[in-house]
């Protein structure tokens, strides 16, 4: 880091260190009160603990998944369509993305729901006599994660396409390869970088799901951020609920490296 | 009063106040201290807020020119980190029963000031030095009316129990104060036998209900919710959100019987910046007429006896204090010894594959 580069970025450098390095390192401290390994060995010792945060890391991957392969089509599409096309793809992108978790959460209890509109579509059609169990489980939980978290996904893939030179394909496409051939030697190792990115994001972001699952899951579906939050609000153990949070951040950590030794993103061009 | 936290404003309306009072002399002990601008109420929010506008903060805003700024939810982990960084923003703040306790045993709460606040009319025992008892609310069975026609509901918890005779979806509270207590009573305990709760027996009689339960409501206004939207037909709720919808026209109905009565409760937080105008606050959430008012727009009724003789006969048949008899009283104090235990033990029961 060169002296000339280092001053403008010194405020965004300050705020991290001030708003998010001191109070995860504060964080850290409070988990090893008394100089104790108790809590950790409580929150990796007790089967319930480690049953959730198996459920967590289990529905975020499930999560990242089905963003991947509902986003990745999308983001390509919208990166290869007309322009005019791409603007109505990205309304329908970022309107989401522009209102409350809580908002949406609540919509997809109003669609899924024993009498929701699906529901009563599948009915009115005969498609089913029954109303499906769509809400209040595990199926639930999973589409209102995906629909939250798809924009995170989106975005990143289009930006690797688009960033793709044409030229290459037009090459490929002019030596007679086919479309599959293309996809798979061209695009897909193209844009990897936007894949992995897009993927580690939502992720990230699914562990600390809390109101969509408490919402959607009828309290069946429990995340490590709902125990933490019982932590924090409910028994007052923040000790414990630090530990927790380290764990959870650990594990993080174990994944993303992992992920990024397995996936090795290659240089575009 | 921290002379160090003053801001500017108050400290110069307090140097002005002791300027005047200067002048008076020996009467400065006695002297009301200088107003706010405003005091901080904070509280669950949603309806209650807009309850609470209109009992005590219009007419608390009238008659000192005090504004009255709310803030929520209730968070007793907000409570504590304000007062153990000495940054305290609320002058009264509502509270969980069970956190209450532990709040005044944690040294986070001021001691209600006898002098201004007159509890009088109200019970004896929950007339305690640091917590004011606000309003009473019960945990009891909302049902659809359209399916349960005619007095056909689930009258106790050991009809909620027998799926069988009462067939539907049901939905309970995702947390173990309630569920507990309607397990054992459930399973033939009396209910003046339930403390200390015998987590074994409990747990093993909810093993019962289990798959009946659909959804295990986490915010109080999902029970009334799920009704409306015929999600499930039996919910277990709080009096207060079943009358709302009731009052709407939704054909929901309530049982009253062997529900789990509990207080409202708001404290002042150690350090609050005006502890003097806290205590006003409380005497005006304790003026009979204004809880009178309450009640009616929440069917929460307050716990000065002589409110009830302002309420509106059609409304007294929705206020939990006319069925006390067939309930009873959640324990705080046993909840404050053993909750931790207890949401420990019923998040491995969730966990539990039914």
């Amino acid at each position: 880091m060169t002296a000339r580069g280092f001053w403008p970025a010194l405020p965004a450098l300050l705020l991290l260190f001030i708003f998010f390095l001191f109070p995860v390192v504060r964080m850290l401290g409070f988990s090893l009160e008394g100089g104790s390994l108790d809590w950790y060995a409580k929150a990796l010792g007790e089967g319930l603990y480690l049953r959730v945060f198996w459920n967590t890391f289990e529905i975020a991957l499930l999560v990242t998944f089905f963003c991947l392969i509902l986003g990745y089509p999308l983001g390509f599409l919208m990166a290869t369509t007309t322009p005019l096309w791409a603007t109505v793809g990205f309304i329908f992108v970022l309107l989401p993305l522009w209102t409350s978790v809580l908002v949406r959460t609540y919509a997809w209890m109003v669609l899924l729901g024993r009498n929701g509109v699906f529901n009563r579509l599948l009915i009115d059609s005969g498609v089913t006599e029954d109303p499906l169990p769509l809400l209040h489980n595990f199926t639930g939980v999973m589409i209102g994660m995906v629909h939250v978290l798809l924009p995170y996904m989106v975005l990143p893939v289009y930006g690797a396409v688009r960033r793709l030179d044409p030229a290459i394909v037009a090459a490929a496409e002019g030596l007679g390869a086919s479309t599959w051939r293309i996809f798979w030697r061209i695009y897909l190792p193209l844009t990897l970088n936007g894949i992995f990115a897009g993927a580690v994001i939502v992720f990230v972001l699914s562990l600390g799901f809390y109101i969509t699952p408490a919402l959607l899951g009828g309290g069946r579906v429990i995340m490590i951020a709902v125990l933490i939050e019982q932590q924090v609000r409910e028994t007052l153990n923040w000790p414990f609920a630090a530990a927790l949070s380290a764990v959870l951040l650990a594990a993080t950590f174990a994944v993303y490296s992992l992920a990024q030794r397995f996936t090795r993103p290659q240089e575009a061009t | 009063m921290d002379t160090r936290k003053l801001n500017r404003r108050q400290a110069v309306s307090l140097l002005g106040g002791a300027a005047a009072l200067g002048a008076a002399g020996p009467a400065f002990g006695q002297a009301e201290p200088a107003k706010p601008a405003q005091i901080v109420v904070n509280h669950s929010g949603g309806s209650m807020g807009t309850a609470m506008r209109k009992a005590f903060f219009a007419g608390f805003e009238k008659k000192y020119g005090i504004r009255v700024v709310e803030t929520s939810p209730a968070d007793f982990g907000k409570l504590r980190a304000m007062v153990e960084s000495g940054n305290v923003e609320w002058d009264i703040t509502e509270i969980g029963g069970q956190d209450a306790i532990r709040a005044t045993k944690l040294g986070l709460v001021e001691k209600i000031d006898g002098k201004i606040v007159d509890r009088s009319k109200y019970p004896e025992k929950v007339r305690t030095d640091f917590v004011f008892a606000s309003s009473v609310y019960t945990t009891i069975i909302g049902y659809r009316t359209d399916v349960f026609k005619n007095g056909t509901q689930p009258k106790s918890w050991a009809d909620w129990w027998d799926v069988k005779k009462f067939p539907g979806a049901r939905s309970m509270r995702n947390h173990p104060t309630d569920n507990l207590e309607f397990a054992l009573i459930a399973d033939g305990v009396p209910m003046d036998k339930i403390y200390p709760i015998d987590f074994d027996r409990a747990f093993k009689k909810l093993d019962q209900i289990k798959p009946a339960v659909t959804v295990w409501w986490s915010t109080g206004q999902q029970p009334a919710q799920l009704l409306l939207d015929k999600e499930v037909v039996l919910a277990t709720g709080w009096n207060g959100r079943f009358y709302d919808i009731i009052k709407k026209g939704a054909p929901v109905a309530i049982e009253w019987n062997e529900g789990a009565l509990k207080q409202g409760s708001f404290v002042i937080p150690k350090g609050a910046k005006n502890p003097y105008w806290a205590n006003k606050m409380l005497a005006e959430m304790s003026v009979p007429q204004q809880q009178a008012v309450y009640a009616t727009e929440l069917g929460y009724p307050g716990l000065n006896l002589e409110s009830l003789k302002y309420v509106d006969d059609k409304v007294k048949p929705y206020l939990p204090t006319q069925y006390i008899d067939k309930q009873f009283w959640i324990d705080d104090a046993w909840y404050a010894e053993n909750g931790t235990k207890a949401i420990e033990l019923w998040n491995a029961w969730m966990l539990k594959k039914a």
